[in-house]
């Protein structure tokens, strides 16, 4: 991976991340606005320190990517985090749910198939590429065994990976998360060389 | 839990061997991954490595994370041992780890990987000929171990309770 490459990708996450949002905004029927869109290269074995440490509590939000190539997208919240988007899909106050129950589950594995098709959608727009996203697996855990989960594949091919981290504001208010885009070697090079092409 | 001046966490694919009686090893958070640890209590030396990979022949071997793989990393440790000074006769081996954080169809080689990394450390450890005296693998839940070198205590923690 080098500078060159990281500027075609970096402007397809955030081109992916802006449609997400639309999607979402229209999901829950309230604009949700991208505050900051950091996108970072790190070591896939520092990847659990934007949580504070591997064994914090974790909730995230998993879909495989098949299609063109392979890869893996993970939403990843602080506990609070998470509940606080279940709020929003249920169209609640901030702070009214308290603990993940199956329906909070359900609301947030919809959130993962709207943001997944959104992003893979805006991405397969621009590139060519055929991009699908599985069906979401919400999953409640350590942030680092909730890692392992792509952690793992990644690190038979390549030891750096992507992040990118966001913050958004809906009705006024600042939420903060990591929307982790991880993609493998693969995937990462289809794409780049697809917006070559392009 | 508080850490220590002489607590380490190690991370992906890192390892550790110590006879200083005060030191605390952990893997914190090991979801499909496996941490072998090993301890020899005639000698007080303890030893912990996080490994994340069945088989080294499957992927890139690399030089940032020597205990990536499960068949490079438990002869790598047994050998750190021996020369901090462990009596490998008496050396005693627990596995940790090796849960199927999600199950999905489709995606056998990711999911399955917790297992295959727990087949792979049993095989690796009865090629050492070590003892494996305890084991907490499988499951859907992520762990946490801790070893107290200088007592051979180990806790192993799920997200919330003790194990």
């Amino acid at each position: 991976m080098s500078e060159t490459e990281f500027g075609p990708w970096s402007e397809l996450v955030q081109l992916g991340t802006k449609k997400a949002m639309q999607g979402l905004s229209e999901m829950i029927g309230a604009d949700i606005e991208v505050n900051d869109l950091e996108l970072k290269l790190v070591p896939v074995t520092e990847v659990s320190n934007a949580f504070g440490g591997r064994d914090e509590d974790a909730v995230g939000i998993y879909l495989s990517v098949s299609g063109s190539a392979d890869g893996h997208l993970m939403l990843m919240y602080e506990p609070r985090i998470a509940l606080a988007f279940v709020d929003l899909l249920m169209g609640q106050p901030i702070s009214t749910t308290d603990s993940l129950d199956g329906m909070g589950r359900s609301a947030l594995g919809e959130m993962g198939n709207i943001i997944g098709a959104f992003f893979l959608g805006a991405i397969a727009d621009a590139t060519g590429l055929a991009l699908s996203p599985s069906p979401p697996s919400v999953m409640t855990d350590m942030a680092g065994a909730l890692l392992d989960v792509v952690s793992a594949d990644i690190l038979l091919t390549q030891d750096e990976t992507y992040v990118a981290e966001a913050s958004f504001r809906v009705h006024g208010e600042d939420i903060n998360g990591v929307f982790m885009v991880m993609p493998t070697q693969e995937l990462f090079e289809t794409i780049v060389n697809s917006t070559k092409v392009a | 839990m508080a850490a220590t001046a002489t607590e380490r966490a190690l991370g992906l694919g890192e390892w550790a061997v110590t006879g200083d009686r005060d030191a605390v090893l952990t893997c914190l958070g090991l979801g499909s991954c496996v941490a072998l640890v090993l301890h020899d209590p005639s000698t007080s030396v303890g030893g912990m490595a996080h490994m994340v990979l069945p088989d080294s022949g499957a992927g890139r071997a690399t030089d940032s994370s020597p205990a990536k793989f499960v068949d490079l990393a438990v002869p790598l440790l047994v050998e750190a041992m021996a020369r901090a000074g462990a009596n490998r006769s008496k050396v005693q081996a627990r596995l940790v780890g090796g849960a199927s954080m999600l199950e999905m169809p489709g995606r056998p080689n990711t999911m399955q990987i917790g297992e295959r990394n727990a087949i792979a450390a049993r095989a690796a450890i009865a090629a050492q000929k070590l003892p494996i005296v305890e084991e907490h693998l499988g499951g859907t839940k992520g762990r946490t171990v801790r070893l107290e070198v200088g007592t051979g205590r180990v806790d192993v923690s799920t997200a919330g309770q003790r194990e």
